[in-house]
């Protein structure tokens, strides 16, 4: 490798790149939908919670469940919200942290797999809060979540931090023995 | 076995450091709303505490406050709404004030009524009772809250022993830890018969307007 060749910056596979810009674009879908179906979306997120009363505890007086309906719909929104905003931000750092693997990390095996964590966990990781937020009136505030931490937030997070992490002591490493 | 320790140990703390952050996520915090009573009843008392009778008015015909003692008349002293609109007319603060501590002592009396009907009820288990007791607990406290300061400058006694009754269902509902004593749904409606009983002979007392002698 000569010295011009090791100082560029490589570009990560294109598979990646596809995963994270597909990760942006269901982001700016998302947030276009949460605003032009806001409406719509309460009007299904509450009924569905008021045709299963046990799963949220509603006890049939206004004054106590409207409490109940208002907190399940907030985090529902917020879910949507949550939703856009980090697959926006996922997308961009699956861009930023596989173009320094591809980059840094020499090891054609190693670099395959920091670069297929960082992917699949960077794009995974967001759908969590969209499986949260539609989750919420079948299920729930806390088994939502509950579901949703196992089924997505846990596994594709630790994928992520993991890599990260690898990554960071990877380029630690080049920089005692370069 | 040495030759295991080192990996496993690793492998610990790889775990640890990623499965750890990767599970405290954000979600989000709820802060409780305004319903449309609470609104209107603070739109018409800043109204009033400014002297703006005629926007006070107003607002309560129009909002929330005026149609919900229409709704619970059968449970309210005889002519609540009726007078209300008249101390609002004539620009009388004090009594605007006396007849919504009223209203509002009703309606957090009536949930703790309902309440203790719902825990007396068999059938449910006791986690759902707990369930159930928070949640009216709640809205009990977020009507009573309005009005205890008008309370408490009435008839001290009264607020005292709603706040007291208050602590005590709240100690019954809350999850065990450390050294409490689990919730306990049955010892609840103790209470709840409490903050219902002080607030009827509450609003008996003050369904009479004083006669004030000038």
């Amino acid at each position: 490798m000569t010295e011009a060749e090791s100082a560029a910056w490589r570009v990560p596979p294109r598979w990646a790149l596809l995963v994270a810009v597909l990760s942006i674009v269901t982001a700016e879908v998302g947030g276009a939908s949460m605003a032009r179906f806001k409406v719509e979306l309460t009007r299904w997120a509450r009924d569905a919670m008021l045709a299963r009363p046990a799963v949220h505890g509603l006890v049939g007086v206004r004054d106590v469940d409207e409490r109940i309906l208002d907190e399940a719909l907030v985090k529902f929104d917020a879910g949507l919200r949550l939703f856009h905003m980090h697959a926006e931000g996922m997308g961009l750092v699956i861009i930023a942290t596989t173009m320094v693997a591809a980059t840094v990390v020499r090891a054609g095996a190693v670099r395959r797999t920091i670069i297929a964590l960082l992917t699949t966990g960077g794009a995974g990781y967001p759908v969590g809060y969209l499986v949260w937020s539609i989750l919420i009136p079948s299920y729930g505030l806390e088994r939502a979540k509950t579901i949703a931490e196992w089924l997505v937030w846990i596994p594709f997070g630790s994928a992520t931090i993991l890599a990260l992490w690898w990554l960071a002591g990877l380029i630690a490493l080049r920089l005692i023995r370069p | 076995m040495t030759r295991l320790l080192a990996p496993t140990i690793l492998a610990a703390i790889i775990l640890a450091t990623t499965i750890t952050p990767a599970a405290a996520h954000h979600v989000g915090a709820y802060v409780p709303k305004d319903n449309a009573v609470t609104t209107n009843f603070k739109q018409v008392k800043f109204s009033v505490q400014a002297k703006k009778f005629d926007v006070a008015l107003r607002l309560f015909d129009a909002g929330a406050l005026r149609a919900e003692m229409h709704a619970h008349a059968a449970t309210l002293p005889a002519g609540l709404e009726a007078g209300t609109r008249v101390a609002l007319q004539t620009g009388d603060g004090p009594e605007v004030e006396r007849r919504l501590m009223v209203f509002f002592a009703a309606l957090a009396r009536d949930l703790a009524l309902e309440a203790d009907r719902r825990l007396a009820a068999a059938g449910a288990t006791a986690e759902t009772r707990v369930a159930t007791g928070r949640k009216f607990l709640e809205a009990i406290w977020r009507y009573y809250n309005l009005v205890d300061f008008a309370v408490a400058m009435r008839d001290n006694k009264t607020s005292v022993a709603v706040r007291l009754a208050f602590d005590e269902a709240e100690t019954y509902v809350k999850p065990a830890t450390g050294g409490a004593a689990p919730a306990d749904p049955a010892r609840l409606r103790q209470p709840l018969q409490r903050i219902a009983q002080v607030l009827s002979t509450l609003i008996e007392a003050s369904s009479t307007p004083p006669r004030r002698d000038s």
